[in-house]
């Protein structure tokens, strides 16, 4: 746990050559190792977090029903003890006295038999029925409510855990069902300048307004041409425009995540730029270099800052943004 | 060692509790680190790769069992050892260790394949990465398990020692002699 630089040796020429080869050696292990390592820890943290939620649920359970039965059945059986001591008597009176019943008490107990005895008291029966099923009705939508409420509060977990625990790719690209659809309709007719006009023009894309304001060359680098041919080019017009579904598809495609426009910008940069905090998600989230400044030596968080983006300012010095 | 001023012990202590973008600053530091110790142990990029990602899912799956009563990079390198020799005791494909100087050839192929360099400095380049993979693969080994270990790791001897399960002295012999026989091997190639 110390920070205290190891206690090697004094240092060594060797050491000093070893590491000026490493320096100069371009040897570096596969995007897909990369992408496949940082995919499979975010997916651990959203397991782990369903599983936890899942125990916690069970383990309320069990802490809460040994409380409710005992006094559920006690009252059960004590209600049923009471109507007993009540009814009971009565049955017993009208058995051993029936000329001297009351009109009242002979009504309320005669009452059940007219529904056989009389056929066209049906309407009134129907009635009458009514309101005993009322409480019935009534009753059902209540649990019914309580029925649709528990499966959703199972359900609440697995929905939530990904968001709570971070900007998982999958989360990220359900949550942003606008933005992709806006983004694959745009990349119907793919054009650079075309796309730049439109977004211009989105309603609610302000941001992404803001942010072309802000930066002038934004776009520019990247022509359709460039875009059809060099999935690099494509893969940073996908983050540009916030196109998950596109930016996931051209990862599985081994896209490399921090290729640079003709103006050393990232794909990082460029949805930073344009305010798409989903695209920013799922990009720091299979491993974009958060740090990766363009020519101008301008990083993402600088970017980011300037376009006041604070959820990517956020999600960037999460991911270690400086 | 840090890239926002937060220690790895923090980092995966976070990722452990939940965070699942504490582990991308962790990975981006120690990645070529753990990939070059395997790399030039192995002698072999593909078998490389494999195991960096298995090291890597370990590290993940086991950030909950990590105790910071050792530093994190002891505790990452230990995975990737233990993987390694799991590795060559299942003789995946394997090239031999004595044979590293054949990958010097492939490095040499990279080298000149690189579009930014210019000739001068691809033969520069090409003979100083080509010497160390060749004198790397020259070394017994144990003594290039614990000279990449100490280098890549930057763990102390003490910390080496705890790894392969060795004595601090032996480990220290096994350091000694490595880079004695390190700098004969560079000193002739230069």
């Amino acid at each position: 746990m110390s920070k205290v630089p190891p206690s090697q040796e004094q240092p060594d020429d060797v050491d000093d050559q070893y590491r000026r080869a490493s320096a100069l050696d371009p040897s570096r292990p596969s995007e897909a190792v990369r992408r496949a390592v940082l995919a499979h820890a975010a997916q651990l943290v959203a397991q782990r977090a369903t599983r936890d939620e899942g125990s916690m649920i069970k383990s309320t359970r069990r802490a809460v029903n040994p409380a409710w039965w005992r006094p559920a059945i006690l009252g059960t059986l004590a209600a049923a003890a009471l109507a007993g001591l009540v009814v009971a008597p009565r049955f017993l009176a009208l058995r051993s006295l029936p000329a001297t019943a009351t009109p009242s008490a002979e009504g309320s107990v005669a009452a059940p038999t007219l529904v056989a005895q009389a056929p066209d008291t049906r309407t009134d029966e129907r009635a009458a029925s009514a309101p005993a099923a009322g409480p019935e009705s009534t009753a059902k939508p209540r649990a019914s409510t309580r029925s649709a409420d528990m499966p959703t509060a199972r359900a609440r977990p697995k929905v939530n855990a990904p968001v709570r625990d971070g900007p998982a790719p999958v989360v990220a690209e359900t949550a942003s069902a606008a933005p992709r659809a806006r983004g694959e309709a745009q990349s119907t007719d793919a054009t650079g300048a075309g796309l730049e006009a439109r977004q211009r023009r989105a309603p609610g894309n302000t941001s992404a307004t803001t942010a072309i304001t802000a930066v002038p060359r934004l776009g520019a680098a990247v022509t359709p041409t460039d875009a059809a041919v060099d999935p690099a080019a494509a893969f940073r017009r996908a983050a540009e425009m916030g196109d998950l579904s596109g930016l996931k598809a051209l990862l599985e495609k081994q896209a490399d995540i921090d290729s640079r426009d003709a103006v050393g910008r990232t794909a990082l940069m460029l949805a930073t730029l344009h305010g798409q905090s989903n695209a920013v998600a799922v990009l720091l989230a299979y491993g974009a270099d958060p740090n990766a400044a363009d020519a101008d030596g301008t990083t993402p968080l600088q970017a980011a800052k300037a376009g006041d983006h604070p959820a990517i300012v956020a999600a960037l010095q999460r991911y270690g943004a400086r | 060692m840090t890239d926002a001023g937060e220690s790895d012990e923090a980092l995966i202590g976070r990722y452990a509790r939940g965070d699942a973008a504490a582990f991308v600053p962790l990975y981006r530091r120690h990645e070529m680190r753990v990939w070059r110790y395997l790399e030039r142990n192995v002698g072999n990029r593909a078998t490389a790769d494999e195991l960096m990602q298995e090291v890597w899912f370990a590290v993940a799956r086991d950030a909950v069992r990590y105790e910071p009563t050792s530093r994190f990079t002891t505790w990452l390198f230990t995975i990737a050892r233990n993987r390694m020799i799991d590795s060559i005791r299942t003789s995946r494909q394997q090239v031999s260790l004595e044979t590293l100087g054949y990958e010097a050839d492939l490095v040499v192929q990279q080298l000149t394949a690189e579009p930014n360099a210019g000739p001068l400095a691809a033969v520069v380049v090409r003979d100083q990465a080509a010497a160390l993979t060749q004198a790397l693969g020259q070394l017994p080994r144990e003594q290039r398990d614990a000279f990449l270990l100490q280098i890549e790791g930057d763990l102390s001897v003490e910390e080496v020692a705890t790894i392969t399960q060795s004595s601090f002295e032996t480990t220290k012999s096994r350091l000694r002699y490595a880079r004695t026989k390190l700098r004969e091997l560079l000193s002739e190639h230069a």
